[in-house]
């Protein structure tokens, strides 16, 4: 299961690296994200990250899908989809070394920003220990966004609608979190909106971890949810033989 | 050994495949012939556990494909009708991982790549991108992923398509060759493509296997009434009506009109050659042919498949 989960895992890293889909990826990414916080930094003018994390579940929305949306959609296009389902490998073992090599690719683009902190760290006296934590996570909320696009891609032949579909998806959980929303659903269903929130809501728990708070309930909602897609997508792909 | 049962599989509403029944012994090759969407890449589908069957029972050396089917992937190598290529990768490094993904390592690793470079004659193309291949190429790496693993059994959709004549007759060649260790089914809508490589055919119309068996009993299974060829010469006019007047004889056609060639419908077992023979020196004919026609594959293709679609 391992020596499976590796093989796929190299195979995918492989192909984020080839194209020039891993490149675009990281550079686009590094100059928005980077480009929209510094624009904040020189005004505020305090040694920080708050801005760059609180901006992230919003830009991640529009990156991750454009990440996963050829996670299956390529497959069956170039017909390897049958290869692959014709290995002696559990799916799980094919969805994780797909997933997991997603993350891997997330995270070096994550730490392609690297530079904020380290330049903050020279320039100023950051408290390193809320930045580290607004890392993890950042590296956690993508890991949700990422298994909701892998789940979304198994289901869709077309690319374009993979995309649409994780956004809309992850766009809920986003915006299941936010005040505003659970306090309007709240006043037309009482009790939904606070029930959407506590429930599915990111942005209290990305809040959370990013405050310094890594508070094992914060934690579990990411890894929960995110094996909640995952296993959906194992079971659309054995359900998908009937 | 692969054994199929009474399989019925469905597409929605679309019945591909109505209870099919055959069996592929080791050491055997099944050439599956049918006209495209008769089914052939359903079954193939269904054996090599991608789809599951809606009834019946598919075993592949004894396990069953829906209860075990890491078990049966393990022992079979699949071509599908679209090689499964990662355009993205070198030649090299695609079949690379198809072998890590079969579980091979090691020596056994190099030993078998070695091997299927040369086996699908590849070698010239392995640090080429998928993406810049040829179909002939395609056609071989496609190949060569499903033998990387030295699998018991092969299940070969279409293999010799977009080759030219002699990348074929190589592939025809290494799949007999294959054969003598290893149970094979291959398929094609190409008559004279199955033909050429093995004896055993099945054919498949409509979801249905309507023919099993070996060539030569396919095409006197076909044969419905003896055709005797005449051509003569210095027959005066018409001959037609001699002809006819022979006892058993049901009908006479005039061939290639204007020379003195007539096909001669008699019953099966009504051999009118000896009455033609005697009949022609009686009337000072000079005869430049006699024969019975033998039924052609082709004939029994299109007379079990178009039987089929009337019905």
């Amino acid at each position: 299961m391992i020596r499976d989960i590796g093989v796929i895992f190299r195979r995918e890293m492989g192909a984020y690296f080839n194209s020039p889909i891993a490149y675009i990826f990281i550079i686009v990414f590094l100059v928005l994200t980077s480009g929209f916080y510094v624009n904040g930094f020189f005004l505020a003018g305090t040694a920080d990250m708050r801005d760059f994390f609180d901006s992230l579940p919003l830009f991640l929305i529009f990156f991750i899908p454009a990440l996963t949306m050829r996670l299956w959609a390529e497959e069956q296009r170039m017909g390897t989809f049958e290869l692959l389902m014709t290995l002696p490998m559990r799916p799980l073992a094919i969805v994780l070394g797909k997933y997991l090599a997603s993350l891997a690719f997330f995270g070096i683009a994550l730490a392609s920003t690297l530079t904020i902190p380290l330049t903050l760290a020279w320039i100023g006296d950051p408290d390193l220990g809320a930045i580290l934590c607004g890392y993890i996570g950042a590296f956690l909320l993508g890991g949700l966004y990422l298994a909701i696009g892998i789940c979304v891609s198994g289901f869709f032949r077309d690319q374009i609608a993979a995309f649409i579909l994780t956004l809309l998806a992850c766009f809920f959980f986003f915006l299941a979190g936010t005040q505003f929303v659970a306090a309007l659903l709240d006043g037309w269903v009482p009790g939904f909106g606070t029930f959407l929130q506590e429930g599915f809501g990111l942005t209290a728990h990305f809040e959370g971890i990013q405050r310094g708070v890594l508070g094992l309930n914060n934690i579990i909602f990411f890894v929960l949810f995110s094996a909640v897609f995952i296993t959906l997508n194992t079971l659309s792909l054995e359900g998908r033989k009937y | 050994m692969i054994e199929v049962r009474g399989v019925t599989k469905s597409y929605g509403t679309t019945v591909a495949l109505k209870d099919v029944t055959f069996s592929v012994q080791r050491n055997e090759i099944l050439g599956f012939l049918g006209p495209n969407g008769a089914g052939k890449s359903t079954a193939m589908k269904i054996i090599t556990t991608y789809l599951a069957p809606d009834s019946g029972t598919v075993t592949v050396d004894g396990i069953d494909v829906t209860k075990d089917p890491l078990a049966v992937r393990t022992r079979i190598g699949y071509l599908p009708e679209i090689a499964p290529l990662y355009a993205d990768m070198r030649v090299l490094d695609y079949l690379e991982f198809v072998a890590k993904a079969r579980g091979l390592i090691g020596v056994k690793l190099h030993e078998r790549l070695e091997w299927v470079y040369d086996a699908t004659s590849v070698r010239d193309v392995l640090y080429k991108d998928v993406s810049e291949l040829s179909k002939g190429y395609r056609q071989r790496v496609g190949l060569a992923q499903a033998l990387v693993h030295d699998p018991d059994v092969l299940i070969l959709d279409e293999p010799t398509s977009g080759l030219d004549p002699r990348q074929i007759i190589g592939i025809r060649n290494l799949i007999r060759s294959l054969s003598k260790t290893k149970t094979i089914i291959f398929s094609s809508h190409i008559l004279a493509e199955i033909s050429a490589v093995t004896d055993r055919i099945a054919i498949i119309h409509e979801g249905r296997i309507v023919a099993d068996g070996l060539a030569h009993e396919l095409r006197e299974g076909a044969r419905k009434v003896n055709r005797t060829i005449v051509e003569l010469a210095r027959a005066d006019g018409d001959a037609g009506p001699a002809l006819r007047a022979i006892p058993g004889v049901s009908a006479v056609d005039r061939m290639n009109h204007g020379t003195g060639a007539y096909l001669v419908s008699s019953p099966l077992e009504r051999d009118v050659r000896p009455e033609i023979n005697d009949l022609a020196r009686s009337r000072g004919w000079v005869l430049l042919e006699l024969h019975t026609e033998t039924p052609t594959l082709e004939e029994a293709f299109i007379e079990l498949t178009g039987k089929e679609a009337s019905a």
